[in-house]
């Protein structure tokens, strides 16, 4: 025995016998993300494919902690603040008239020891006069611990056009670079489970916002890019693998060459997510909400790019491929 | 194996100098990361230009810098995105409200004499002024004494008067502040145009006054405008009519020239600005005059402001991410590969230690998504090993020989880790070319890591591996697959 490559080795796991368990699974999972993204588009509060954070919609958010005893800061009712803060009067800026804080949404976080405002875009001595005041209604806040976020809507827009436009131009070059170095079959299969993989995760993003209101921001636009790098990456090891067999497993049937490949290339792809999974885990458990839904989303797409590369893009190789000669 | 030796010694030099490095240049945090504020403003079209282009984005911030300058933030940057934005960075300020009003205006400066025959207008609306200044006075001192503050009823009527709805549930600070703006809009309205602008202005300066305690604002113009000036002066000089100062369209002060100025005008090209100015508005007047005018208008379209006490928490928190993260591969990486697994964990330090040295050397500048970015590519620089791990695995197991099967291993995965890596770095190009400051953070990160991880991989891994073998007690295939998996006839 030379070389392992050589050797017409028996498959311990046959992809092809669990490939209508995986097509039936992928399927159903894109129709319910279908449903997901079309009920988010139906439901009157959101009307997009997915909830638009912040940075799409623009507005401000402010962030305060309060300084109360370490047990928990009681005294102090999301619309308690609400009610107080449609009677504040901001002065006006940049010949706009002074805004309206009535439809404010407020949250209590952490037992009353922070507080999340969410109000239409305020310029900043609208919200500097804002925190000035905010004293008066929550009490005692620490002047380390405020955080504003303010987008303007034109920015908003930029942002969305911006993120839109890398996603697409960033699928481009990646079918350009597969198209390079695969055959037409290969390559289409690789993008067909980049979709996959990416309709799936925002799939998920949709329910998600329809469910718990999770919003979508620049960072997920950020996350769908590194699924579909990850998602191709993922796939072309496995067809690395079978067009290695092609060669060496000639007289084989494709079918068997594929199940060979996926067999050898299992433990690797299992591993890979794994060793990607567990620092995503880091930052899911430890990172703080900022990177909080970053994480989860790349974690939903790695752990779906892991499946279709097994399961999806070598089943359907056989599939498409004319019959050699 | 002296090639090897070779390479160990410059993967040994390169740790010790990015070692050094991180310790003495540490890489620069985001204002996330530090506390701090960050204002994107947007350069408008105004007038004759319909659509700003990159010159003129150059000179508003030429204005801007200047301006900056002269209020004394330090460590601020000021930059300029595409062709018609700029990005303000105040690390450590928590209030960025006041560079924000000092930014924002215009600063277009005029000098205007008063209309003739408009003086019992003028007289009417200058009494209203100095009632509502001197009312704006107490309110801000909460001076509660009768005489001097305004009667909510009489506030009223005077805007009525002036033809403004006063807006339902608005302050009295509120109509105060907008009955003194469309006072000194008024007030505008009764002057002729002029040539004299802040152009002609060479320098600006401030003093408090000698009787009262308020702050005047001195001006100095160049030659040509002294002349203007004493021309402006002298043609007013003696009458009842007023010299006008227009900062942004309103009137910021009036004042009267007296009949000595009719001969030649006020020569000497010095003039002053009586105002009663509080110490801050007067230097944030003489801020804005040095340095000039801005060519277009400018509008706070970002503001994202984090306090010190929550960037350090953010630091705390991915430092803990980036750690237990790395702590679950290491531990993942030993258990199943054993001494490869070990030597991945070494690399990866390595890869840790190399990429923060290069956050130092560019300098990158270190936010949360950056940070983000560089946990992410943790585990994809894992990947590179795992495949070629695996690969030497299955050489074992068909029975070759421990050499052999890593040579073999490490070749074999070459092409799908360079394609791997090649649609990574395709992903961080359309990121960093389309993306936002944090979005470009990200793209960098990710892009250096990366290209580190071939590195790592393919050199760091595969050095220390072979050195490793070079001696004979190490040289066991069951340090590298457990002994059932091995075949039977399988030799060191």
């Amino acid at each position: 025995m030379i070389s392992s490559a050589s050797t017409p080795s028996q498959p311990r796991f046959r992809i092809s016998r669990h490939r209508h368990t995986a097509w039936w699974g992928s399927g159903v999972a894109a129709i319910l993300s279908v449903v997901g993204l079309v009920l988010c588009w139906l439901n009157p509060s959101i009307q997009a494919p997915l909830k638009p954070g912040l940075d799409f919609t623009g507005g401000t958010q402010i962030q305060l902690e309060r300084v109360c005893d370490q047990q928990a800061c009681s005294g102090i009712s999301a619309p308690e603040i609400q009610a107080a803060l449609a009677q504040l009067s901001l002065p006006a800026q940049d010949g706009q008239p002074a805004p309206n804080l009535a439809n404010a949404v407020v949250q209590v976080l952490d037992q009353g020891h922070s507080l999340v405002m969410r109000l239409q875009d305020l310029g900043p001595i609208q919200t500097a006069a804002l925190v000035q005041q905010m004293p008066k209604i929550v009490g005692p806040l620490d002047p380390n611990g405020i955080s504003v976020d303010t987008i303007g809507p034109t920015l908003g827009q930029q942002l969305l056009q911006g993120s839109v436009l890398s996603l697409l131009v960033s699928f481009a070059a990646i079918a350009v670079y597969i198209t390079f170095r695969y055959n037409g079959v290969f390559a289409f299969l690789a993008l067909f489970t980049l979709g996959h993989d990416v309709l799936l995760t925002c799939g998920a993003f949709a329910w998600l916002g329809l469910l718990a209101g999770v919003e979508v921001d620049s960072l997920f636009a950020v996350s769908l890019i590194t699924v579909a790098g990850y998602s191709v990456t993922d796939t072309v090891v496995v067809f690395d693998r079978i067009r290695e067999q092609r060669t060496t497993l000639a007289d084989l049937p494709l079918v068997e060459q594929v199940d060979v490949a996926v067999d050898a290339t299992l433990t690797r792809s299992l591993y890979t997510s794994l060793t990607t999974i567990l620092p995503l885990l880091g930052l899911i458990l430890f990172g703080g909400a900022s990177l909080f839904w970053f994480a989860v989303a790349l974690t939903i797409g790695i752990a779906v790019g892991s499946w279709s590369s097994i399961g999806v893009a070598p089943t359907l190789l056989p599939v498409l491929s004319r019959p050699r000669n | 194996m002296a090639r090897q030796q070779g390479w160990f010694a410059l993967i040994l030099a390169l740790a010790i100098a990015a070692g050094a490095l991180v310790l003495n240049v540490p890489p620069p945090l985001g204002l996330d990361l530090q506390g701090g504020s960050q204002l994107t403003l947007q350069v408008l079209p105004s007038g004759a230009i319909k659509k700003v282009e990159k010159e003129q984005l150059e000179s508003v911030k030429e204005v801007l810098d200047r301006r900056i300058n002269g209020l004394g933030v330090s460590e601020s940057t000021l930059q300029t995105v595409g062709n018609d934005q700029l990005i303000l960075q105040l690390p450590g300020e928590q209030d960025p409200s006041r560079a924000a009003k000092v930014l924002g205006t215009t600063a277009l400066l005029e000098f205007r004499a008063q209309k003739a025959g408009t003086d019992a207008e003028m007289q009417g609306l200058l009494k209203l002024k100095r009632q509502a200044t001197a009312a704006r006075i107490k309110v801000a001192s909460e001076d509660p004494s009768p005489d001097t503050k305004i009667k909510a009823e009489e506030l009223a009527d005077a805007l009525k008067a002036l033809g403004i709805a006063v807006p339902p549930g608005s302050s009295e600070t509120d109509q105060l502040e907008l009955l003194l703006a469309t006072v000194n809009t008024k007030i505008v309205g009764l002057y002729e145009p002029s040539q004299l602008t802040g152009k002609d202005l060479v320098g600006a300066g401030r003093q408090q006054q000698q009787t009262g305690n308020g702050w005047d604002v001195t001006l100095t113009f160049n030659r040509e405008g002294g002349e203007k000036f004493a021309e402006l002066t002298k043609s007013i000089a003696g009458s009842n009519r007023l010299l006008g100062i227009v900062l942004d369209g309103r009137s910021i002060s009036e004042a009267s020239v007296g009949p000595q100025f009719q001969v030649a005008g006020i020569t000497g090209g010095a003039a002053s600005i009586t105002g009663n100015f509080s110490s801050e508005e007067a230097r944030d007047l003489e801020v804005q005059l040095k340095g000039g005018s801005l060519p277009l208008p400018v509008r706070v379209i970002e503001q994202r402001t984090i306090g010190a006490t929550l960037g350090t928490e953010n630091v705390r928190r991915s430092l803990v991410a980036a750690l237990s993260g790395l702590a679950l591969v290491a531990l993942f990486m030993v258990v199943v590969y054993r001494l490869p697994g070990v030597v991945a964990v070494i690399a990866l330090s390595l890869y840790a230690l190399f990429n923060l040295a290069i956050y130092s050397l560019i300098p990158v500048t270190l936010t949360l998504p950056g940070i983000a970015g560089f946990i992410l590519s943790i585990g994809m620089a894992v990947d590179a090993n795992v495949l070629i791990f695996e690969r030497v695995k299955e050489e074992l197991r068909s029975g070759n020989t421990l050499i052999r099967s890593m040579d073999t291993g490490f070749s074999l995965a070459f092409s799908s880790i360079i394609d791997g890596h090649v649609t990574g770095l395709i992903s961080c190009v359309a990121l960093f070319a389309l993306g936002t400051g944090l979005v470009k953070g990200f793209a960098v990160t990710l892009a250096i890591g990366l290209l580190l991880s071939l590195f790592t991989a393919l050199t760091c891994t595969r050095t220390i591996l072979r050195l490793l073998l070079s001696y004979g007690a190490l040289r066991q295939p069951n340090y590298f697959l457990p002994a059932n998996q091995l075949p039977v006839k399988a030799a060191g």
